[in-house]
Formats: C-alpha cells, structure tokens, sequence
C-alpha cells in the first residue's frame, strides 16, 4: 500500500457501508493514503474492525451513525466532518441493500423490493450529493460511487441490483458535466471483490468460488483493500484531476468489454 | 380483444411512443394501445387493463417508450425536491419494472419486447441527471430481462434516439422546450424522420433473422454519436 502514502494526507472522506467488505477496505486503503476516513455505517458497534484497519493504516478513523436511506443521518454525518475537520474532499458511496446477494423473482416480486434497493442506491446517491455538495464545491473534490460490473451486463439473477448499479452509470456521467464548472470530479469503480458473501461461499460451495475465479484472468477475486482500494483512492486524490464522468472497471479482467 | 399477432405499445401518450401508435395503426397492424394515461408503477391496474384488451390472448410485440415528462424538465440536481427526484428519476424505473413485470404474462413465446429510450447517457447531460440516470437503469433492466427470457426465445432490445425525437416523435416543437444534448458530432446521415427510422428497426426485430439479437442497444441517431 506503500504507493498510496500521503495522497490524501489531511484530506476527509466519507465512506458508506464501510463496516464490511469493499466498503471497510476502501475505508482502509484511505487510511493509507493518510485521510481523516468517515466510516458511515448504520450500526457504529459494527465499525470497530473498520476503525482499527483505518488507523492501523496510518489513517484516522472517525465512526458516524449513516444509515444512507435517513436524510437526517446522512446529513448529520456530513456535516459533523466538516465541522470537526473543517473540509470534505471525498464521498464514497458504498452501501447497498441488505438483499443485494439475494435472487430477485422479476416476474412475481412486487415494488417493496425494487424499494429496498432503489432507497440505497438510488435516492441516496442523489440525496448524499446534494448533501455534499456546498463541501465538495469549497474543495473542488470528489464523488464516487462504488457500482458494478452487474450495472453494466445485466443480472439474469439480480435485475433489481444490476438496474440501480446501472442507474449510478448513468447518474456519474451526467452529474460529471453538471458538476464539471465547479471543479468536481464524479466517478465510479465497477469491482468484482470479495464480499462477506463470497466468503460465506468459500465456505459452502468451494468448487463454486473456484469456478468465478477460473473467469477471471488474473485468477482471483479482488481483495477490497488491496485491489479495490486503490483505484478508488486514485479516483478521489488530485492524481485523477482531469478524470470524470468515469467508471473504472477493477475485475482481474473479468469483464473487459463493458 | 385481440388474440395474437398483435403489437401492444406502452407509452402511446406521449412523443415517440404516440407517433409509433399512429403509425403501426395507419399502416393496419393489429395493434392495441395501454390506456396513455394509466398509472404504469400501478401493477395490478397494469394487469387489469392488459387482461381487459387480450384476454387470455398473448402479444407478440411489445413496444415500450415510457419515461415521465418531469425528467425533460432541466435543473440541477441540487434544487430538485426529493419528491422532483422521484418523479424525474425514480417513477420511470418503477414504471419499467412494473410495464415489463406484466408484458411477461402476456407476451407469446418467441416474443419481442422493444424498448425506446432517448440517446442521452452516451455523453451525459447537465441538468439532466435524473433522466439519464432513468434510462441507463432501464436500458440494464432490459438486458436483464432479456438474459431471464431467453430460454423462451424472448427477445428484448432497446432503440435510443435523440432526445428531441423521443420527444416530439413526429410533431413540431411549438412551446415545448427541449433541453440541449452536447452532441460529439454532425449526424454521419442526411436528416430523416426518427420515427420512419425507428420504425423500421422494430419491424427488422420482428423478423425470424433478428431472433439472436437480445440485450442489445440499437443507436438510431444517424450515426451523430457512434459510441466507442
């Protein structure tokens, strides 16, 4: 991680869903590069493994009550970083539905489901940029979505997940232009990594696991941290000052004409 | 009632979806129209009315063009209400699912669902993100949809034009106000009508030749963006 070290040193960022997964290696790979890391989650007892990465990296850790689908929490989140730190430079948005891994029954589901999925990844990439935006402006900074290869293919078994990761596609590219005169920057990552899921899976169904990572090039899943994590760093930093409008694809290769 | 070999469009209210309706019905299609004005996110209203003009009938052509006009409304994402988010951004995806949720129990084996989309995420438009972040969500629902439906031999594509022929589809401006798409070129064709041109591409899906065609976009601008 080394090749992070001081990119976003005294810069603050905000991550959501960063108790687990991509989200807490995100969290850390910001440690890394020497950031005041917001950890958004909606349970802060579920933080403390994401804190103790995030300093553990040379970052500094500050847990905050985010539950992305309560306007009050989010900006309440926001607006304690820059109250206590006097900037924001990053968001990263991460969270998803608690149902992201499950199957949707298209044909037979109702609206309450699209619902679970739409209020995270929908409305609050909405609601958190406009919540961000007055910082982002100060700062001319960053902001990232986290989606996924599912939002560009098409899921035969989660049309509801690919549909709002599709949706933050389309959303980057046009805020990118809208947002372009003030000097922020909208991206996204595409990453095929290791979940909670995954690993539940490893566990369950080994040969399983062993077959997804036979189509990926590289031959492995990505780890959040080591994988996933700097790329998005990059994204966020003044390294990427002339991209946006973006989303980066970080799949081992996986997917290479999306 | 019809009982097959008829097209349904969804949308016919409004622009294009309107201009394809007059046009498949001039030309004598058998063609039947949900009512334009219907709550499409109303899923058993949906179903009550496809069952009230099929019956127990199927379709065998689908046509959707279906995006609430609030979307066409340019302003910064920052002054929009949460319910203007809603209306502009989230309705329409709700209105996907639900249209297309309920063509699946009408539509013949072998069917084709086509779905028309203004050509505006290929380079994004300021003040419009809640309409581009609509139609990449239902452009991927479809490809979704499409990989679900296969195994029936389903298929379903989505045609994008430019926005103001999604629009307009045939009709003139007049007070209607129509956003500015940053275009990365001149069209590569002489101009023509968008609705001739869709038109067309829907009739080439119908053929037995485009039955391996599935999850696609076709990109009906003449040739003004080229996507890479």
């Amino acid at each position: 991680m080394s090749g992070l070290s001081g990119l976003m040193e005294g810069r603050v960022v905000l991550v959501t869903g960063a108790a687990a997964g991509v989200g807490r290696g995100v969290a850390a790979a910001f440690g890394s590069a020497g950031a005041i890391v917001g950890i958004g989650v909606r349970r802060p007892e579920a933080a403390e493994e994401t804190s103790a990465a995030v300093a553990a990296a040379g970052g500094t850790p500050v847990i905050l009550k985010c539950d992305v689908t309560d306007a009050v929490q989010s900006a309440a989140a926001i607006e304690q970083l820059v109250r206590d730190f006097g900037r924001l430079d990053a968001v990263v948005h991460n969270a998803v539905s608690g149902r992201s891994s499950e199957a949707t029954d298209f044909e037979n589901t109702t609206l309450d489901e699209w619902e679970d999925h739409a209020s995270v990844t929908v409305r609050a990439t909405w609601r958190l940029a406009v919540q961000a935006y007055p910082h982002l402006q100060k700062t001319q900074g960053a902001y990232l979505l986290m989606s996924s290869p599912a939002g560009i293919e098409g899921s035969e078994r989660a049309p509801f997940y690919s549909a709002v990761k599709a949706a933050q596609r389309g959303f980057v590219r046009a805020l990118a232009r809208e947002w372009g005169p003030d000097h922020i920057r909208v991206n996204s990552v595409a990453p095929l990594a290791i979940s909670p899921a995954l690993e539940n899976m490893k566990i369950l169904e080994p040969e399983r696991v062993k077959r997804i990572e036979g189509l990926v090039p590289l031959g492995r899943l990505g780890d959040p941290e080591t994988d996933i994590g700097p790329p998005s760093v990059f994204l966020c930093s003044d390294e990427a000052r002339y991209v946006t409008g973006q989303t980066l694809v970080v799949s081992g290769g996986r997917f290479t004409s999306l | 009632m019809v009982s097959s070999a008829s097209t349904l469009v969804i949308g016919s209210g409004l622009g294009i979806g309107s201009s394809i309706a007059q046009r498949l019905r001039a030309r004598g299609d058998s063609m039947i129209e949900l009512p334009p004005k219907i709550d499409l996110t109303n899923a058993e209203l949906v179903s009550e009315s496809l069952r009230s003009l099929i019956g127990s009938g199927t379709v065998d052509r689908v046509v959707l063009a279906a995006i609430d006009p609030s979307a066409f409304r340019s302003a910064p994402i920052a002054s929009l209400t949460e319910d203007e988010w809603d209306q502009a951004a989230e309705y329409s995806m709700r209105a996907a699912f639900v249209a297309l949720q309920q063509v699946h129990a009408v539509l013949a084996d072998g069917g084709r669902v086509i779905l028309i989309l203004p050509t505006v995420v290929a380079t994004g438009v300021a003040g419009l993100v809640p309409l581009c972040t609509a139609v990449e969500t239902i452009r991927v629902m479809a490809k979704a949809v499409a990989r679900r439906w296969g195994a029936r031999s389903i298929t379903v594509n989505t045609i994008e034009v430019e926005l103001a022929a999604f629009m307009l589809g045939d009709n003139d401006a007049g007070d209607t106000e129509i956003p500015v798409v940053p275009v990365l070129g001149q069209p590569a064709l002489p101009p023509a009508s968008a609705v001739d041109d869709v038109i067309g591409l829907i009739d080439m899906l119908a053929t037995p030749a485009a039955g391996a065609i599935t999850g696609a976009l076709l990109v009906a601008d003449r040739g003004t963006v080229m996507q890479p």
